[in-house]
């Protein structure tokens, strides 16, 4: 109305404007790179090949974990039992392993064949339950998850008695922990397959293109006849089956079946998927920006531990970060809403 | 409801003034009295009058968290950091107890008196950011709070170096914990002044009226010329004070300022209000329903507990508990 | 289309032209009677009207039709099978392909997705995208409709969604086509585009039910019109023969001027005075307007044309970024709703749900909010509930709220009531300039007359009313003053006699422009 109104006003469009222009999700990929060299220029060590591998395969593990509440948020839900998962799979797997291995200690292939597919089905039937509770008997996700959250991390603890699993296989250690192609760890090959498959999933097929229309409007998806309550049991497997891989991963990785494996997961795979653009009303993200959260948030832990800054202080980094860039996001919604 | 014949009826009422108590209070209060009466059954030593004040001191420090997430959960929201947030308190209060301490020893009520204001002090400073955050800049409340989570945690740790803080003043436990106001356990009193807070707020005051109008229709309340962002960030402040309050206790109780205080208490204290019967889509729940949810999962850990359940069984009882609570609740509001 | 079932045809040929008949339609809600044995059927080839008020029953019977919900007594024949428990799929799996006013459109997908919605062409569930976008192509440019197919749908105006969606009911095998109240938002120029393709429908063999309540439109496209009333058929009559007067008689249940109370013009001093105002996101642009006290001011104009925008930023709920606004004589800078209340300005928005009422809160709080400021209801922040109770209690029997209970939760009420409720706001403080948006949208002819002699009471107490409403007889009846907006301007201004349906439909579309043939005008 008057002019010192007008010139803020002036400044709010530029600055909505830069952030309108910034392609799809904006800032992520910039401060990204912005992020890259000033960890380079402070602290050389940062940009060692070896370094960056080793920030690509700490990313790995929360990458994979992230796509899946990724989808699981997309259609509108949620999954606090992601780390749950990851627990009560590194326990099943470690336990089937060690059991087998000991028994039949030459057949240690068949011993981690088997041990991954009762992992990966006991992780994955965290989810059946998940999705059946969420979409038949339509209790709140939130407090559905909470529950086998609970449920499944108490397993966990009830079969170990809190002591953790050993006695796997070497081979197991070896191949899915440490084995490397062209110096990669080849937990990162795996990770960029699955990001690319879902990433396929999620443009090219029916099941994604469903997982989007749900979560926007589950009522059209329903009048247009979209089997909804089928596409949200799946959906909620997948994200469990992915937390289950993750869980096999880290097993593999930390050389024994742990109940306390995936504690931290759950709050950070709802941070990358919603520092990666994921909207919590459903509908809105993508797997590749997902991913880029999840190496955000690991550029920025391996940043902090070269630059020596204590390890409990990057917990506070962390949490301002992931308020700052969502409310970024927010001002760049409300631009566009306009 | 089908309609009945009279005949039928008649011998359905007891039935059908039960299904009407269930419509009316929920089927909370008779499932925390056959729990009660249950575990007694089983372990006779549960029916003691001393259990019975064990299980209303433990229930108090949920039933205060409880009523703090339900100004959170009343205007659509809900409060992660709670958790971290108690650990703060509880570190902070404690270091500033000893520093007094170490200053002129003896100051013992001093000390105390610090340490309350520091740890209220941080309670109010969380509140008031997750307030600003999510009333203000409109900030998604979950993302808002898991961030403050880590913060919190991140102070908590720093500031403790991740070790308990011992040799806490006799004077705090001795007098939030142990001691009784005739026969009344302090924190029971505590908690009913936190609960005839919450209650006078939501009940009496255009504050309380405010926040259930944002949360049943946060755009009605705009429309209606309702202060609708300071009493959105105000929710946030009262959350986290309250939850300051309980930290407090919590420290009283166990004697030291520890770092891993709150560890499970943000998913106990949401669990507990949503149990108790209030709404995670906002606008609805009432203090009763923080006590009913609080009561409820101190009986049921108690009866455990009494009765030998392994600790990683409740966890998966919990779990179970927690998922049939809501959906009962579920078919409640589908009946009336 | 034309694959009749050619063994039916024992009942004769007047048995086989019809396509959708439904008897003795019951559909109860909590505390209404939606429908009460509702009798409907649909010929090939025809365009059946449904006619009435809001809130008569036409929108519960086509959702009965379309599947959204079971009727609770009667029986449905579609193309000569009875039909019990249809879901929404299966309703459109037989045909019947409604387009509602509430879109069934994914908002995070493009257009092309969305045409494809629950049926999209792939191969072992991979998405054949060439193809579909392909075949999206052809059928936008068949229906003429100017749409990108890969723009995002929750990006688009409420018209091109509304295209959306009749392209995305058009694109799959079609015998019975609903459209409800389909030109709502639509120009002049997609509305007749919209009348070529139901009469290119019918010459296929399509049945068409056409949900309206503008008069224009049902002589234009329409072979039988069934009128509807709080619930009941109150009967069908031939479109092309029937008088005008007659189907406003037999939709309101009155003679028009029996509806409308009169209102003495009493124009005092000038209580709100906007002077060149315009919107920050430009619906509005230079817009200048005056209310006096003890008159009715009508506000009219095509959806979207900034009818509502204009006491939203009156209100403060939309931000303005040039312009003066006086109230009372006073320079208000920077309008809040706050602020506005403290003022004596009170706006009752259009959507109730949405934007009026808590509706899990009870009526006593819904009706007081808007004065928890007033020493009459709070002392230094506390509520005084005594006084609430019986300061709302009076109001609420003062405007006839059914139930008069005033603990009851607001979402039991009936579209009426809720809106009393509303209007309760107004009387729990000292509000002298009431700024109504659609104030009789859904609800009952009764609630209606209620609500006009509300109006009246108001200038008669000296309070200034701005009226901002699409039924054209509530503007030309009730207002003493109109102004006719289009396109975010003041394009006319109409005193005492001049106000007419024709003069103000002929500044609907701008000024100067002829008198628009039917179309969008309200009946």
């Amino acid at each position: 109305m008057v002019d010192t109104g007008l010139a803020t006003e002036r400044a709010v469009r530029a600055w909505r404007r830069i952030l309108e222009r910034s392609p799809a999700i904006g800032l992520l990929p910039i401060l990204l790179i912005l992020l890259f060299i000033f960890f380079g220029l402070y602290e050389p060590k940062f940009w060692r090949g070896a370094n960056l591998i080793n920030v690509l395969r700490n990313s790995s593990y929360l990458m994979i974990i992230s796509a899946g509440q990724m989808l699981v948020l997309v259609i509108g839900g949620f999954d606090l039992s992601v780390g749950a998962v990851v627990a009560l799979t590194s326990v099943a797997a470690g336990l089937v392993m060690a059991d087998l291995y000991a028994a039949w200690p030459d057949a240690a292939s068949l011993a981690i064949v088997i041990g991954l597919v009762v992992g990966l089905a006991v992780g994955s039937a965290i989810g059946v339950i998940n999705g059946v509770t969420v979409a038949f008997l339509r209790v709140s996700p939130f407090m559905v998850t909470l529950g086998t959250m609970s449920i499944a991390f108490g397993l966990a603890l009830y079969v170990t008695r809190g002591v953790p699993v050993y006695g796997l296989p070497d081979e197991f250690t070896r191949e899915f922990g440490r084995l490397r192609w062209f110096n990669v760890p080849v937990v990162v090959y795996l990770t960029a397959g699955i990001i690319g498959v879902l990433w396929w999933v999620m443009n090219w097929t029916r099941l994604g293109r469903y997982v989007y229309a749900i979560g926007g409007n589950i009522h059209a998806s329903r009048v247009s006849g979209i089997p909804t309550i089928a596409y949200i049991v799946i959906t909620y497997t997948m994200c469990s089956f992915l937390a289950a891989v993750t869980g096999v991963l880290l097993t593999a990785r930390v050389g024994s079946g742990e109940a306390t494996l995936g504690t931290t997961l759950m709050l950070e795979s709802i941070a990358a998927a919603v520092i990666g653009g994921v909207s919590l009303r459903g509908g809105v993200g993508r797997v590749e920006f997902v991913a880029l959260g999840a190496l955000f948030l690991a550029l920025v832990t391996n940043g902090m531990n070269l630059l020596r800054v204590d390890s409990k202080i990057q917990t506070i980094v962390i949490g301002a970060v992931l308020i700052i860039a969502v409310g970024l996001d927010q001002m760049k919604i409300k631009g566009r809403g306009q | 409801m089908t309609a009945l014949t009279p005949p039928e009826a008649l011998g359905r009422r007891p039935l059908k003034a039960l299904v009407q108590f269930v419509v009316l209070y929920g089927a909370l209060p008779i499932i925390i009295a056959l729990m009660y009466l249950g575990f007694g059954l089983i372990e006779p030593a549960f029916h003691s009058g001393e259990n019975a004040i064990n299980i209303l001191k433990q229930s108090s420090y949920l039933a205060i968290l409880a009523a703090g997430q339900l100004f959170a959960l009343l205007t659509r929201g809900f409060d992660l950091s709670v958790g971290q947030l108690i650990s703060l308190v509880s570190v902070a209060g404690g270091l500033v107890m000893l520093d007094v301490l170490e200053g002129s020893p003896g100051a013992v009520a001093l000390a105390v008196f610090a340490g309350i204001a520091v740890g209220l002090g941080a309670g109010l400073a969380t509140g008031v950011v997750n307030g600003v955050c999510v009333a203000v800049f409109r900030i998604n409340p979950f993302v808002v709070t898991l961030g403050m989570l880590g913060i919190c945690m991140g102070f908590a740790t720093t500031l403790s170096d991740g070790f308990p803080v011992f040799n806490l003043p006799e004077g705090l436990t001795n007098t939030l914990s142990r001691a009784d106001v005739i026969g009344i356990p302090v924190p029971v009193i505590a908690a009913l002044l936190v609960l005839g807070t919450a209650y006078v707020i939501l009940n009496h005051s255009v504050l309380g009226r405010s926040m259930y109008v944002i949360g049943s229709n946060p755009r009605a309340a705009h429309t209606a010329g309702l202060r609708s962002r300071l009493h959105l960030a105000s929710a946030y402040v009262i959350c986290s004070v309250f939850v300051a309050v309980g930290a407090l206790l919590l420290t009283a109780r166990t004697g030291s300022g520890e770092p891993n205080l709150g560890g499970g208490l943000m998913l106990q204290s949401i669990a507990a209000a949503v149990i108790g019967g209030v709404s995670l889509r906002g606008g609805e729940g009432k203090v009763i329903h923080a006590v009913y949810g609080a009561l409820f999962v101190t009986v049921l850990s108690v009866g455990m507990n009494l009765i030998r359940v392994d600790g990683t069984i409740q966890q998966i009882i919990l779990g179970i508990v927690v998922v049939a609570a809501v959906y009962l609740d579920q078919l409640r509001t589908r009946f009336r | 289309m034309s694959e009749t079932h050619r063994d039916d045809r024992a009942a004769g040929a007047g048995q086989d032209e019809l396509l959708l008949a439904m008897a003795g339609i019951t559909k109860r809600f909590p505390g209404v009677v939606a429908l009460d044995d509702v009798d409907f059927d649909v010929r090939r080839g025809e365009v059946h009207v449904l006619f009435g008020e809001n809130g008569a029953g036409k929108s519960t019977l086509i959702n009965i039709v379309a599947g959204t919900y079971p009727q609770d007594d009667g029986t449905m024949t579609f193309d000569g099978r009875r039909i019990t428990h249809l879901t929404p799929h299966q309703s459109r799996l037989a045909g019947i392909s409604p387009v509602f006013q509430e879109f069934s459109l994914a908002p995070d997908l493009t257009v092309e997705e969305n045409l494809f919605l629950g049926r999209e062409q792939a191969r072992w569930g991979v998405l054949r995208k060439g193809a579909m976008r392909t075949r999206a192509r052809e059928v936008l440019h068949d229906l003429g409709f100017d749409l990108r197919p890969g723009a995002r749908v929750g990006q688009l105006m409420r018209a091109q969604q509304q295209m959306t969606e009749i392209a995305k009911a058009l694109l799959q095998d079609l015998k019975l086509f609903i459209l409800d109240e389909p030109t709502a938002s639509l120009t002049e120029r997609e509305t007749n585009r919209l009348f070529a393709l139901i009469e290119r429908l019918k010459g296929e063999g399509v049945g068409i039910i056409y949900v309206s309540h503008r008069i224009n439109e049902i002589r234009r496209v329409g072979d039988r019109v069934t009128v509807l009333r709080d619930g009941k058929k109150i009967g069908t009559v031939q479109a092309s023969n029937v008088e005008e007067t007659k189907l406003v008689e037999m939709m309101t249940g009155r003679r028009i001027d029996a509806l409308f109370p009169d209102i003495a013009a009493m124009a005092g001093d000038a209580m709100l005075d906007v002077r060149n105002l315009s919107t920050v996101d430009g619906r509005l642009s230079d817009v200048s307007f005056e209310v006096r006290a003890g008159e009715i001011v009508g506000v009219a104009g095509l959806v979207g044309c900034g009818k509502s925008e204009l006491a939203r930023a009156v209100f403060g709920l939309d931000k303005f970024s040039v312009g003066e606004l006086d109230v009372l004589g006073e320079r208000v800078a920077h309008p809040t709703p706050t602020g506005m209340l403290k003022r004596g300005v009170c706006y009752f928005p259009s959507d109730r749900v949405a934007e009026g009422l808590a509706l899990s809160r009870p009526v006593r709080e819904n009706a007081s909010v808007a004065a928890l400021d007033l020493a009459d209801f709070t002392r230094w922040r506390f509520i005084r509930r005594r006084q609430e109770r019986t300061a709302i209690k009076r109001i609420v029997e003062e405007l006839r709220v059914r139930p008069p209970q005033i603990e009851r939760s607001v979402d039991h009420l009936s579209g009426g009531n809720r809106q009393k409720v509303m209007l309760a706001r107004g009387l729990t403080r000292d509000i002298r300039v009431f700024l109504f948006d659609e104030p009789t949208v859904g609800i009952d002819v009764g609630a209606k007359t209620e609500v006009y002699q509300f109006l009246g009471e108001l200038t008669k107490r000296g309070a200034a009313v701005l009226l901002i409403s699409s039924e054209l007889p509530e503007v030309v009846n009730l207002a003493h003053r109109v102004y006719v907006m289009h396109e975010g301007r003041i394009v006319n201004h109409l005193e005492g006699n001049e106000i007419t349906e024709e003069a103000v439909l002929a500044s609907f579309f701008g000024t100067g422009a002829d008198a628009p043939s039917a179309g969008a005008a309200a009946g």
